[in-house]
């Protein structure tokens, strides 16, 4: 298998946008073009990741538009849908063929445009990744799943809603330092849990998880250039390689996994990304999680391997996920703060993690990140794709 | 309403699935029989959901994940006032959505 490198990255800011899907695809793909400043060599293959623009924005086959909007012809286009993976699975797309030999750049958009449709219509369809028969039918949505899932892993774990307040604040915080993000504003532990006056800001979504424990819906767009060993050894600029990528799939229903708060496709995929990077979890300095609600942030970072089973919300309580700490966990704020255009999620995680590895980020920079991970997280866990990342000389 | 939630009961080892799949996740055998799922079992969890995805009457809905007493796990709605974890309960079935066909019918726990 090639190297694969990414040579440039690129997002327009999270939130309500007035532009069109295209526009927003657009917008970040320049500039992911931009920072990679390729010269001469030609874009060989577009993927854009998207979820719902079938149904909510009436558009489909969105890599063969995106090409026709940055005049990129006769490149190779194609779009992924793989639920709220699918940003992450585009970028697998683009992986395969510079590692293949097919292609020598490939840009990667993902791109959600979700605010067109009221909240209840937006949350349905999210909602129809749910098993049909079994889960769909009974009113279940993405919230519903994390609140079952949140109240069987507090239990077991001992986790508290103060941990995932924590999880809430912490992440506010780093938004706040990030100029993309969807949430720029702070909050407090009384203000969300602690004063009376926190159930009025802080209203039940799915019990035990409140509004803050859940992320945003947005607008928004991330891009990324991939490009092979040869084109990356021509550009200027930092070597950010894509050292190994993994996917793990299951159950379809949450209730059939036999043990339902173990996320076993997220250590699947984990596993796989760290072996084929030839890198372990304790080699990484900066992690971006797939906290779409704050328990996901927990789970995932011990299923992903960071810390043991049951510890995740006390590594969090010694301060180890915050920055500055032993392993920041989403300097960018996270899906929780920055933002959930669900198909550019997967993509944007990655952009915020090169930016880290080239020392781009700012107030909120990892001080000398050299790896990176990042954990994609489709379904309620049904598909899963992890994600390491290695900054070379 | 006679409406029977059904899974399937592997015809090789015997595992019972629900929902069903083309293919038996135990044994990967392609044969089954139908079987209804219903019965008594305990909450293995359960959540009151605030952002319904349609209009329910409901300010809000507590859905539940049961697991039955032969080991078989199905997710519907609980209708038990004070709900807790591990709680017993017993399978019936109404209707559990209004869908643009019609009133869905489902699976819903009450009390022992």
């Amino acid at each position: 298998m090639k190297s694969v490198y990414i040579a440039g990255a690129g997002m327009t800011r999270f939130g309500r946008s007035e532009w069109p899907l295209m526009q927003l695809a657009s917008v970040a793909s320049l500039a992911a073009l931009k920072h990679a400043n390729l010269g001469g060599v030609p874009v060989d293959g577009v993927v854009v990741a998207n979820m719902g623009a079938a149904r909510i924005n009436r558009q489909t086959a969105l890599g063969s538009a995106l090409v026709d909007q940055l005049a990129l012809y006769p490149a190779a286009a194609e779009s992924v849908e793989n639920g709220p993976a699918s940003g992450a699975s585009a970028v697998k797309v683009g992986f395969q063929a510079i590692a293949s030999g097919m292609a020598d750049v490939v840009l990667v958009t993902g791109v959600e445009r979700m605010r067109v449709v009221n909240g209840m219509e937006g949350t349905d369809f999210v909602a129809s990744l749910s098993h049909p028969i079994a889960e769909y039918i009974y009113g279940v949505t993405l919230p519903s799943l994390a609140g079952l899932f949140a109240r069987l892993f507090m239990e077991k774990h001992g986790v508290e809603r103060k941990h995932l307040a924590m999880v809430a604040i912490k992440n506010h915080a780093n938004a706040a330092k990030n100029p993309y993000a969807h949430i720029q504003q702070t909050i407090t532990m009384e203000g969300i849990l602690t004063l009376p006056e926190a159930v009025v800001n802080n209203p039940p979504i799915a019990e035990p998880l409140h509004m803050f424990d859940c992320c945003p819906v947005s607008d928004g767009a991330a891009s990324l250039v991939l490009v092979s060993q040869e084109v990356a050894a021509k550009l200027k600029g930092p070597k950010v390689r894509l050292a190994g990528m993994g996917q793990a799939t299951d159950t379809h229903t949450v209730h059939e996994r036999k043990d339902p708060t173990d996320l076993k496709s997220v250590r699947i995929a984990a596993e796989q990304a760290f072996r084929r990077a030839g890198l372990k979890p304790e080699d990484v300095d900066v992690a971006e999680l797939h906290d779409a609600f704050t328990i996901l942030e927990i789970a995932e970072s011990e299923a992903s391997g960071f810390f043991p089973r049951g510890e995740g919300h006390k590594a969090l309580e010694r301060g180890d996920t915050q920055l500055g700490g032993r392993l920041p966990i989403n300097p960018s704020g996270g899906l929780k703060a920055k933002g959930h255009p669900v198909g550019a999620t997967g993509v944007a995680q990655l952009v915020e993690l090169t930016w880290q590895l080239r020392g781009e980020c700012g107030e909120r920079q990892v001080k000398d990140a050299k790896i990176a991970y990042a954990c994609n997280f489709g379904g309620f866990g049904n598909n899963v794709v992890a994600s390491v990342l290695q900054r070379e000389a | 309403m006679s409406m029977k939630v059904t899974g399937m009961k592997c015809s090789s080892c015997g595992t019972v699935s629900y929902p069903t799949h083309a293919v038996c996740p135990s044994c990967r055998n392609e044969t089954f029989e139908t079987v209804v799922i219903e019965g008594e079992g305990k909450v293995l969890t359960y959540t009151d959901v605030y952002a319904l995805a349609v209009e329910y009457e409901t300010r809000y809905l507590r859905l539940a994940i049961v697991e039955l007493d032969d080991g078989v796990r199905v997710t519907g709605h609980l209708l038990a006032d004070k709900p807790k974890l591990g709680m017993r309960v017993k399978t019936t079935i109404g209707t559990v959505r209004e869908m643009a066909e019609g009133a869905i019918q489902g699976l819903q726990f009450v009390a022992v």
